[in-house]
């Protein structure tokens, strides 16, 4: 018995450890079908960055590569840049390109083939190559430019007759702008291939038909919006969740300019009850911010104020004698915007301040959600600054204390509010698996696979 | 001519058919007119009570359909507190303080499945769980409503909402699962959606005049505030009188509002009023009937009787036309039956059609102017008799004269023949003197009895009357100036200008000749001859007048002054006045006399001016002339 036991032990024991092991171990090809909101109308990493933010970062990902990569503690990495340098006074960049890298079409990447893709998209810079290396030069120092080259607009393409040609791993194989992109493998990548054979992009799809199309098995990777993922979760679905990327805050149209005006708007950020907003509106997905940059980032966030204090706001609003009623904008067919904007209303008359909701273009405040634009901290809040119409921020050194000092100025100035941050998160099949996911949010689908088992 | 003259007159005054068809026309159009009045104010009448049932019916059916909503929601307020949801709801807040998030938008979405605008999930004390008008107001008191005084029917409700105040048709249940029931409020909202949701009749609109007392002390009339199905009323101005005075009276009014000019466009305005849980008055519903159809049946009414009137005169004018032509054919053969009588046809007859007056009347015009016809030759026979008895007498009279002088003449010549033949031879020369002058008077009686017999007729040409009248006064002036007569005096009022006629210049100058020796054999004991000329007062005739300051004439005498043979003198021989008679006749003219005894008499001669005759002569002359 013990004879023929053992090895039925050692069988069983193989057996299992190799359906084990085929489970875990990388699978090439499938198709992963993803399902988003977004619908651009072009590829071009510029024009998909400017309109569409978070989504233009993981198309972006998939079709076209960037000189140099921020990673998930900020740190700088090489990209198509194998190395970089600046003169002494951070005016001339030079960046030596990584060699065997081509474009999907088969060409090389050439130095001036980088120059030209740039200079589509940063006319003010001056640019050019000298001896196979990148060269930018600036009349003003620019140190944080390497860490700018790897925003998602800067990806290097190729423009030719309206097509746009990257060298990222994967491959333009159908594009119905706005609806539809398929994306296949690129054998020649010089990061290498990706296990996936291709990935289907549907756009413009409802959070709703996304949910529906994950549950149905028609798409493998959905966004899922921060208020509806405590239900999603609760339905047993798969959710994978950024760290607090996109930032809601208040932004007031014109600066402040007196002193009356100061005491108005600091009664009015003390009087919104940013805890309630997230407990309720984002069902606690969130974090109520009084910061630009996440903590996550910087460490400090904490040190500014996020709670409501009903009692201060009263008095701050008691030092003027007659308030304006503001208008405040927002996205109506934002049900999340809707709310929140309805709730600020109701706050503000708390502490004695009339709001007036308003979609219209004119309005003395805007609802805004913002996307954290690099994980590097100064890019990070020189995107946002430029994002909420505020002065480009001033740093000394490169040390955090002047990060913080930058961004205590810019709400110093009392035209920002924020409010509330919150997570990117996503609905994922169980058979997709490795998906990675940036702090950022941005999809790491290189290193993903399917599964060729049921989830 | 006077005759013609007066037959004329008819064709310009009215005619009796005329004044028939007149006669007839103005009673049709009165009984037409009497008869539409009569209509129309009985159908006026009957319409606006029918109006004012349909009203009273339409308004009734308004506030059925208002009732139905109301148990809609009342109803539907039930199911949902009744229901799976509610009830775990309620377990859950029993357990202690609400998680708002997992209710955030309950409340919308039990409100859209149950068709709800309003809907809100209440704790015990009155704070919002969820709320799907306003779900940003989680964790807020409900403070329209206190929850002790929680209403048990259906009541209105004036919801804030983000975008303002709206009001609500409402129910309070409670969720009955705990001691301290939360409690579930839902309405319809009362809106332009609302309006046009309502299953109303024809012509009917429902209006909705919003929050009356939308501020304190604000009881004015805002256009803004007032809706309909369509949105806000873009002409409310009609209506703000009347908003105003329910406001004042607190009380349900109706009133006629005039929209336009066009009566058409009138609505009656019944209000009901919106009143709150605690009677404050939240808002007035305005159910405006359309007068349209009363009024478009009014004008019908009244086109229909002005064209049924103005077929039914016209008709009426036809047949009167008829009746009156039928009435009048045999008035108007009498008529010219008469005139033809007048003119001297005396023969004539008319056709008797009818037994009835009008025939009778024929009739007797028949006979009346057969008798006329019989009287007129027995007068003529008589006139005949009379004038040859007249004719014998002066014959008689004239000749008898004469002849007896020559009866003695020829005796004294017998005489003296026999007695004295010595003397015989001196008689006979005197008594032949004395035949021959008396021969001589009977030839001369003899030949103005033959010169009256041939009258000649008279020969025309253009005459002044007034150089006829001067010839005249100029041939007897001689006489009139002799010496051992009385003294007449002549004198001469003669037109202007001259006198032109058409006449016998002969003839005319006979007659007036006649007539001077009238009057001055009606003057023995002298006085004046005055001869005139003038026009006539129509322009057309020509007057002559011979006028004497004699003795004059009686009534009697002047009645038969004209008849020949006929004198009141003693030589005369009855043909003086006769001739100028038949003179001025064959002119076509005519002569009157006009005296008083004592005061004179005046002969009085018209002669038309004989215009026709005048151009032919006119012509004539002319082509003589050439």
């Amino acid at each position: 018995m013990k004879r023929i036991s053992f090895p039925l032990l050692v069988a069983s024991s193989l057996f299992l450890a190799t359906i084990a092991f085929s489970e875990t171990r990388p699978h090439y090809g499938g198709t992963l079908h993803v399902a988003i909101r977004d619908a651009p109308l072009s590829l071009d990493p510029s024009e998909i960055a400017r309109a569409h933010g978070q989504t233009s970062a993981n198309l972006a990902s998939l079709l076209f590569d960037t000189l140099t990569r921020v990673d998930e503690r900020g740190q700088l990495q090489p990209g198509l840049a194998r190395s970089w340098q600046a003169d002494s006074g951070n005016r001339r960049w030079r960046f030596v390109l990584r060699t065997g890298v081509t474009f999907s079409d088969g060409k090389p990447l050439t130095a001036d083939s980088v120059v030209a893709s740039l200079k589509a998209i940063n006319a003010g810079w001056k640019i050019f190559s000298e001896a196979g290396a990148v060269i930018v030069e600036g009349e003003s120092p620019a140190p944080y430019l390497p860490a700018q080259l790897a925003l998602p607009r800067n990806g290097i393409a190729k423009r030719d007759g309206g097509k746009e040609l990257g060298t990222g791993p994967f491959v333009v194989s159908q594009w119905l702008p706005s609806k539809h992109l398929t994306a296949a493998a690129r054998e020649d990548y010089w990061g290498g291939r990706p296990f996936l054979d291709s990935i289907e992009i549907e756009m413009g799809e409802s959070l709703r038909d996304q949910m529906i199309a994950l549950d149905l098995g028609k798409a493998q990777l959905i966004e899922i919006a921060p208020e509806k993922a405590r239900s999603a979760g609760i339905e047993d679905r798969e959710v994978s969740k950024s760290a607090g990327t996109e930032m809601m805050a208040l932004v007031f149209s014109r600066p402040c300019e007196s002193a009356q005006e100061q005491y108005l708007r600091d009664a009015f950020s003390l009087s919104i009850d940013r805890e309630s907003l997230n407990k309720v509106v984002l069902q606690g997905e969130g974090d109520p911010t009084g910061g630009l940059l996440p903590d996550w980032m910087t460490g400090y966030e904490f040190i500014f104020p996020a709670q409501m204090n009903l009692t201060r706001a009263r008095e701050e609003r008691s030092q003027v004698q007659h308030a304006p009623v503001w208008t405040l904008k927002f996205d109506p067919n934002d049900p999340v915007e809707n709310i929140v904007a309805q709730r600020i209303v109701l706050n503000a008359n708390e502490a004695g301040l009339r709001l007036q909701l308003s979609t219209g273009s004119a309005s003395d405040l805007r609802l805004v959600r913002l996307p954290l634009a690099s994980l590097d901290v100064h890019v990070a809040l020189d995107e946002l600054a430029t994002a909420l119409g505020l002065p480009q921020p001033q740093y000394a050194t490169d040390s955090l204390e002047d990060v913080y000092s930058a961004e205590k100025a810019l709400l110093d100035s009392h035209r920002v509010i924020p409010l509330l941050r919150s997570p990117r998160e996503w609905g994922v099949a169980g058979t997709v698996r490795n998906l990675a996911m940036s702090r950022d949010g941005t999809w790491q689908l290189p290193n993903a696979w399917i599964s060729p088992g049921k989830p | 001519m006077a005759i013609a003259e007066c037959v004329d007159l008819p064709g310009k005054a009215m005619t009796l058919r005329r004044k028939l068809l007149l006669l007839f026309t103005l009673v049709v159009f009165l009984c037409v007119a009497a008869v539409a009045w009569i209509i129309s104010s009985l159908a006026r009448r009957a319409f606006e009570k029918t109006n004012d049932e349909r009203t009273v019916a339409l308004v009734a059916q308004f506030r059925r359909e208002f009732n139905r909503r109301g148990k809609e929601v009342s109803e539907r307020v039930q199911a949902i507190a009744a229901s799976e949801a509610s009830t775990r709801m309620a377990l859950a807040l029993s357990r202690g303080i609400p998680d708002y998030g997992t209710y955030l938008n309950e409340a919308g979405n039990v409100a859209t499945n149950q068709q709800l605008d309003f809907l809100e999930f209440l704790t015990s004390d009155g704070t919002i769980i969820s709320s799907a008008q306003w779900p940003a107001k989680f964790g807020y008191k409900e403070s329209s409503v206190s929850t002790s005084t929680v209403p048990q029917t259906v009541f209105l409700k004036q919801e804030e909402l983000p975008e303002g105040e709206a009001l609500g048709l409402c129910a309070f249940r409670e969720i009955q699962v705990t001691d301290k029931p939360p409690l579930v409020v839902g309405c319809r909202r009362i809106d332009k959606d609302f309006l046009a949701s309502l299953e109303l009749p024809s012509g009917m609109r429902a209006m909705l005049y919003e929050s009356p007392f939308h501020q304190e002390g604000d009881a004015g009339f805002s256009p803004q505030l007032l809706i309909d199905a369509g949105g806000p009323v873009l002409r409310a101005d009609p209506l703000a009188p009347l908003i105003r005075q329910i406001q004042e009276q607190q009380r349900e009014i109706s009133q006629l509002v005039h929209w336009s000019s066009d009566p058409a466009d009138d609505e009656t305005i019944n209000s009901i009023l919106l009143r709150g849980v605690n009677g404050q008055l939240l808002g007035i519903l305005l159910i405006a009937n359309s007068r349209r159809p009363y009024v478009e049946l009014r004008r019908h009414i009244g086109s229909t009787a002005f064209f049924s009137g103005f077929a039914g005169m016209l008709i009426a004018v036809v047949l009167s036309g008829w009746a009156a032509a039928r009435i009048t054919h045999p008035v108007e053969e009498l008529a010219q039956a008469a005139r033809e009588v007048a003119a001297g046809n005396w023969n004539t007859q008319v056709e008797v059609t009818t037994s009835d007056e009008l025939g009778q009347l024929a009739e007797s015009f028949n006979v009346m102017t057969r008798e006329l016809l019989q009287q007129r030759e027995h007068l003529v026979q008589a006139e005949r008799v009379a004038a040859w008895r007249e004719l014998a007498r002066r014959l008689a009279h004239e000749l008898k004269n004469p002849l007896f002088p020559l009866q003695l003449t020829v005796e004294n010549l017998v005489r003296a023949r026999q007695q004295s033949p010595e003397m015989f031879e001196e008689i006979f020369q005197e008594s032949s003197s004395t035949l021959l002058a008396e021969i001589g008077n009977l030839k001369n009686i003899i030949s103005r009895f033959s010169e009256f017999s041939k009258m000649p007729l008279p020969q025309f040409e253009s005459v002044d009357l007034n150089e006829i009248v001067r010839k005249v006064a100029r041939l007897f002036q001689a006489q009139l100036d002799a010496p051992g007569h009385a003294s007449i005096k002549c004198k001469l009022e003669l037109a202007d200008s001259p006198v032109s006629i058409a006449g016998d210049p002969e003839l005319l100058h006979r007659a007036l000749s006649n007539l001077v020796l009238n009057a001055m054999d009606a003057m023995p004991e002298g006085g004046t001859l005055t001869l005139r000329t003038r026009w006539g007062s129509d322009g057309n005739d020509a007057c002559v007048e011979v006028s004497d300051t004699g003795s004059g004439l009686t009534p009697e005498e002047s009645a038969r002054v004209f008849t020949p043979y006929y004198t009141s003198k003693t030589h005369g021989t009855g043909l003086g006045l006769a001739i100028v008679q038949s003179v001025i006749s064959d002119h076509g003219g005519r002569v009157s006399v006009r005296s008083e005894p004592g005061r004179g008499t005046t002969f009085e001669i018209k002669l038309p001016r004989n215009e026709e005759k005048l151009q032919a002569l006119d012509i004539t002359g002319r082509t003589l002339g050439r």
